[in-house]
């Protein structure tokens, strides 16, 4: 069984433009030791999704289950819930500066994460813990950095002593909303290498929230594209990248340059994505493929198998095997060619 | 291609006073945002301009469109040396270089309508006017992919690709010759990013541009660019052609820095060269001597603490590719293997401290 299965989950906001259905049916699971990446534009869900299995939405109409080693999360108590959060089950998230307490020492934030949770451990002992931790995410001279603020540090090492404070309980999941969207590219893969380090020491499952492929084909082992508050496709890495159904992945893949120039101009995705407000029957992403055909407007497909692989799921009405899906792809090919 | 520089940057430097750390006397110090840059950008060509956050990549753009003045040093441009001119005499010039930048929200006055903002330019050189203003504004909206029937929209009723669009058509009012593209597309998602991208790059064909393009991403400039500059600490590490400087990168923080770029490919991603980099970039307060890098080069030896290493070409690369680099990576060689030798990930103890009492001396 999986450690986080999620079932249906949908979430929405009461807004005085209407109501906003952020989340519309997305499930998905992710296994101990392994890293789930959810990929997506702005507005896709993908963030929503993450944050209410973590009780962090407020004001929102929410259904469906999280089901996290045996609790449902969705319906648990406040306190089971805040029992797991920060120990079990811990957060990263893209703006270290505004999650660290910028009066506290680094220190002591992470000694009152280890104690909240445990006050057996003596604050001599979570001291020693949060310098090992500090060290551990490859922060210099832990023993001094211990006692500075947040302000003291750099991007990349607030980041650091971030996930450093997520791991001073030995979570077994840990979720990370876009973790280095915020740094360098240089610092950035300090930080993805961190993470990697401990999952691998660890064995903790990671679900990584991110809009970069780059960082996805670096570190998931399985991947969720969604769109629209939906998830569009879910295969495994290098399915994925390598052979994906749904148009919108295949769109995606296609808007990103090149490695080693090639054509000069992009293949964008025509059109904007829709609003999350009002959205009726049919695939959301419909206006802007260019494979849609009648039933695409007129029926939401599900979730379905693809490629004879039950690795691999698409929400797309194109043919399941992989000859109609190549074949439909030569067809809209061929007949671009004609009106170009 | 015309081998005379539309632009030519000759050792700029821009420094920016910081308050210093003693409340009475003490020395003035300063931030050297960019420290000794030469620079040729020629007409019809892309030049990307790369680096890390606070390599003054974004302060080297404001100076060369005069948003800044420079501290020493000069830029030329169509042989003119405009470093100095007066506002007065700057005018004309300012028709013939614009700015796209990053924020398509902070950088368009939202209570003002689409099409007074890309008409602004129009109104400011005193070119057309009322009928005929409008006119020009909304071909501009057609050439940049906006519908013109929204002339009267306000930019919140925009998304942000559109927006960006907004804010090239503004630039691209007075047909000027070159185009300084901060940042243009890193806030937009990729499907959106391509689209805009898209654009550039047509209007460069149709009207001929010169592009001085800025961004961190390292894939959208390579897609973008004829050449690259790779900035690090205030200055320039390398130039050469795209693909060569993606293919055979001589210096090392080159290297490390296509490296660490992720590239959305799984297979690649597992088999490549990896290199990461100790520590953080120093602060540009006191920046180290020699060469910049040393602290963080896994390659460093003694002489790039004492030596600032010229820019050139090494041996065998065709003029255009200079290095400034004392010990350049020769083809196939590997640096993930070397460690640092002259100093460890002690030396970013320092690193952003004065930096941040930089920021704060600048917003009291």
């Amino acid at each position: 069984m999986a450690l986080l299965e999620v079932r249906d989950l949908r979430v929405s906001f009461d807004t005085p433009d209407g109501v906003v259905r952020a989340v519309r049916g997305v499930s998905f699971e992710v296994d101990a030791g392994r890293t789930l990446a959810i990929v997506g534009e702005s507005g896709s869900g993908k963030s929503v999704s993450t944050q209410t299995i973590t009780g962090l939405t407020r004001g929102a109409k929410i259904s469906g289950e999280a089901v996290f080693d045996g609790i449902d999360l969705l319906t648990a108590d406040k306190a089971v819930l805040r029992e797991l959060r920060g120990s079990r089950i811990a957060m990263i998230f893209q703006d270290a500066l505004s999650a660290l307490h910028p009066y506290y020492k680094v220190g002591w934030q992470i000694v009152e994460m280890i104690r909240a949770h445990d006050k057996s451990v003596s604050k001599d002992s979570a001291r020693e813990r949060a310098v090992e931790l500090l060290r551990l995410v490859g922060i210099p001279n832990p023993e001094k950095r211990v006692d500075e603020y947040p302000h003291q540090f750099s991007g990349g090492m607030r980041q650091r002593a971030m996930i450093a404070m997520a791991m001073a309980n030995d979570p077994v999941l840990l979720v990370a909303d876009e973790p280095t969207t915020a740094l360098d590219v240089t610092v950035q893969a300090q930080v993805l290498s961190v993470m990697a380090k401990l999952q691998e020491e660890f064995g903790t499952a990671i679900i990584l929230i991110t809009h970069d492929l780059g960082v996805v084909a670096q570190v998931a082992d399985d991947v969720a594209v969604m769109y629209a508050g939906a998830v569009m496709e879910k295969a495994p890495r290098r399915e994925l990248f390598y052979r994906p159904h749904h148009p919108y992945t295949e769109g995606l893949l296609n808007s990103l340059p090149a490695q080693g120039g090639g054509d000069m101009r992009l293949t964008p995705i025509p059109g904007a994505p829709p609003s999350l407000i009002g959205l009726g029957e049919g695939c959301p992403f419909a206006p802007r493929c260019p494979y849609a055909f009648d039933k695409c407007w007129a029926e939401t497909p599900p979730l379905r198998e693809v490629f004879g692989t039950d690795e691999h799921h698409s929400a797309c009405w194109l043919p399941v095997d992989e000859e109609g899906r190549v074949q439909a792809r030569r067809e809209l090919e061929s007949s671009r060619e004609e009106t170009a | 291609m015309s081998t005379e520089p539309l632009i030519k940057v000759r050792d700029a430097r821009k420094l920016f006073p910081v308050k210093s750390g003693k409340l009475f006397g003490g020395q003035q110090d300063y931030v050297h945002a960019v420290d000794g840059v030469d620079l040729d950008v020629r007409p019809g060509e892309t030049l990307g301009l790369v680096g890390e956050t606070g390599c003054g990549k974004s302060t080297l753009a404001r100076c060369i469109t005069r948003l800044y003045d420079l501290t020493s040093g000069t830029i030329e441009f169509d042989g003119q040396d405009i470093s100095t001119l007066s506002r007065k005499e700057m005018r004309p010039v300012r028709r013939e270089i614009q700015m796209i930048f990053q924020d398509p929200y902070g950088s368009l006055n939202p209570r003002r309508r689409v099409g007074s903002i890309i008409g602004d330019p129009f109104a400011i050189h005193n070119i057309v006017s009322g009928r005929e203003r409008r006119v020009r504004v909304q071909e501009l909206m057609e050439r940049v992919g906006l519908n013109p029937e929204h002339y009267n929209r306000f930019p919140a009723e925009f998304s942000g690709g559109q927006r960006q669009r907004i804010g090239v058509a503004r630039a691209l009012a007075l047909r000027p010759k070159v185009l300084v593209c901060d940042e243009p597309v890193s806030a937009l998602d990729v499907s959106i990013q391509a689209q805009v991208l898209n654009l550039l790059i047509d209007l460069q064909d149709d009207f001929g541009l010169t592009y001085v393009f800025i961004s961190h991403d390292l894939s959208v400039v390579r897609h973008v660019s004829d050449r690259i500059a790779v900035m690090y600490l205030g200055k320039i590490v390398e130039t050469a052609p795209s693909e060569m400087l993606f293919e055979l990168p001589r210096h090392p923080y080159t290297r490390a820095l296509l490296s660490a770029l992720p590239v959305a490919d799984p297979d690649l991603a597992d088999s490549r060269e990896r290199v990461v980099l100790a520590g953080d970039i120093p602060s540009p307060v006191h920046p180290p001597s020699g060469c910049r890098f040393h602290t963080r080069c896994p390659r460093a030896q003694e002489d790039c603490v004492q030596i600032v290493p010229p820019t050139e070409p090494v041996l065998g690369d065709p003029p255009e590719h200079a290095t400034a680099c004392l010990h350049p990576l020769a083809a196939g060689e590997q640096l993930a293997g070397n460690r640092p030798t002259i100093s460890d990930t002690e030396l970013d103890d320092t690193s952003l401290d004065d930096l941040s009492r930089g920021k704060e001396a600048s917003g009291s």
